[in-house]
């Protein structure tokens, strides 16, 4: 019996006086790949950016790969885990953002370059060959010197896709990747996230409005509605068959918006 | 009032040394301003509150106080406890202090001007606080700032007649002892606001060049 890869138990956040996430239990297996969708306000890339250690719970707990992510054990008491602990559990995850997040100063190459050859004392002439199989990945080995201002918005997506990817993380999160896109750019960005879930068996949590991706690319999908689940299950029986009254007002909204499924 | 070449003429080499002190001056004063500056900024941002409170504190005061009264202090009071310092060090100090706690401000807003995102991608790509302010920050923060550092060094500049006040002989002080010792005052006033002007132009234009050149994004 293979043991999840993320488990997330009972936790909760608060934004001063707004409680976005209530009481949240995940687990997530090796391999799978999880869509989280909702509407906007309902916690789903709160939940990411926890993953991430860019927002602390205010309860519960959560294990990657069998080991504490915001907690850390001391004298056999958990306590909330110091920026050591963090930079460590960090180095499992990955994340590529709504806004993209290019450093602008770097050019292609170096933006994915710069962190494993920081943080990982990986030589830059190795760090460079594996970069370039990434752009080659996302179809832009020709921009690797270019500077990111150069890009399209799907090109820059692309990018720091690679980037996140240099750094061989054990699981990687989308938060809306496509959300700031141009809509003839979104087709470009998708098609590489359904390469790697072809060509690679990395576990991967994907937030999205995309219903027709999320509907091909996920083993499972949730659907969140003020910091809880409301509804889980296969793509097929969430999409055709939504138990849930709030999951079928949802998706009735997203396809009179002209999202297809 | 009739202006005279000869006597311009015969005070023209005393102005220059002092212009060279003046320059001296600004460039060591700005360089302590811009390294203390960054130090007060950062200061300022620490996560131990005690620390950034003391900091504002201690910016606070100086900027609150005018430059010449902090030269008389570095000058003429801290050798009552023992601190002796020679003219052009203590007005060189003086003047890099009192503008640090101005830069710093640009400082300040240059660091701010930096989108969250920076910030989060450099965590999600795992770099340490310290890789992030040097590689992702601090490159993306200067160019911008560069008018504004342009804009401080120009007002240094001007600042520096008033280390005349203790002793130091930068151009407005030689100036003054050929004035008051032939009461002519036309010629050196004349000369040292045209060296201001002329190099302050001359700065203004290197301020633009290399702003272009640092506007390499964006």
């Amino acid at each position: 019996m293979t043991k999840p890869i993320i488990r997330i138990k009972n936790i909760s956040k608060s934004f001063g006086a707004v409680r976005v996430l209530d009481g949240l239990s995940i687990d997530v297996m090796p391999k799978e790949r999880l869509a989280l969708i909702g509407p906007s306000g309902s916690g789903k890339t709160t939940i990411l950016r926890i993953l991430m250690t860019l927002e602390r719970i205010n309860d519960g707990h959560i294990e990657i790969d069998g080991e504490q992510l915001c907690h850390m054990e001391r004298a056999g008491q958990l306590v909330p885990a110091d920026e050591k602990h963090l930079a460590n559990a960090r180095q499992k995850i990955g994340m590529v953002f709504q806004h993209f997040n290019l450093f602008p100063h770097k050019s292609v190459i170096d933006n994915i370059t710069l962190a494993p050859i920081l943080t990982k004392g990986v030589a830059k002439p190795i760090a460079e060959k594996r970069a370039m199989e990434l752009l080659d990945m996302v179809g832009l080995a020709d921009k690797a010197k270019g500077m990111p201002v150069e890009l399209s918005g799907g090109q820059k997506q692309r990018v720091a896709i690679a980037r996140a990817l240099a750094l061989q993380p054990k699981v990687m999160l989308f938060d809306e990747v496509t959300s700031a896109l141009d809509p003839e750019l979104v087709e470009e960005v998708l098609s590489v996230l359904w390469q790697l879930s072809t060509e690679t068996d990395m576990t991967m949590l994907l937030v999205t409005h995309e219903m027709g991706f999320a509907h091909d690319f996920a083993h499972r999908v949730l659907f969140f509605d003020r910091g809880k689940i409301v509804e889980e299950g296969k793509p097929g029986d969430i999409f055709r068959q939504p138990k849930h009254e709030r999951t079928q007002a949802f998706l009735k909204k997203i396809l009179a918006a002209g999202h297809r499924i | 009032m009739e202006w005279n070449w000869a006597f311009a003429f015969a005070i023209l080499p005393r102005l220059l040394e002092g212009a060279k002190i003046t320059i001296v001056a600004t460039f060591l004063g700005f360089l302590i301003a811009i390294v203390i500056g960054l130090a007060i900024a950062l200061g300022r941002r620490s996560q131990q509150a005690w620390i950034a409170r003391s900091v504002g504190l201690c910016a606070d005061f100086i900027r609150g106080t005018p430059l010449l009264v902090q030269l008389y202090v570095l000058f003429f009071v801290l050798p009552n406890i023992g601190i002796v310092l020679s003219p052009l060090t203590a007005g060189v100090i003086g003047l890099g202090l009192h503008n640090a706690t101005y830069i710093a401000e640009v400082y300040r807003a240059g660091i701010e001007s930096i989108s969250r995102g920076q910030w989060e991608a450099s965590k999600a790509c795992n770099l340490s606080i310290g890789q992030t302010w040097r590689h992702i920050i601090i490159p993306q923060a200067i160019p911008p700032m560069v008018p504004a550092l342009a804009n401080y060094l120009i007002a240094m500049f001007k600042e520096t007649p008033l280390l005349s006040a203790i002793t130091v002989y930068e151009i407005m002080g030689e100036a003054l002892g050929a004035a008051s010792r032939t009461y002519q005052y036309l010629e050196p006033v004349t000369m040292v606001g045209g060296f201001f002007l002329i190099i302050s132009l001359v700065c203004a234009y290197l301020a633009r060049v290399l702003e272009e050149r640092v506007r390499i994004y964006q």
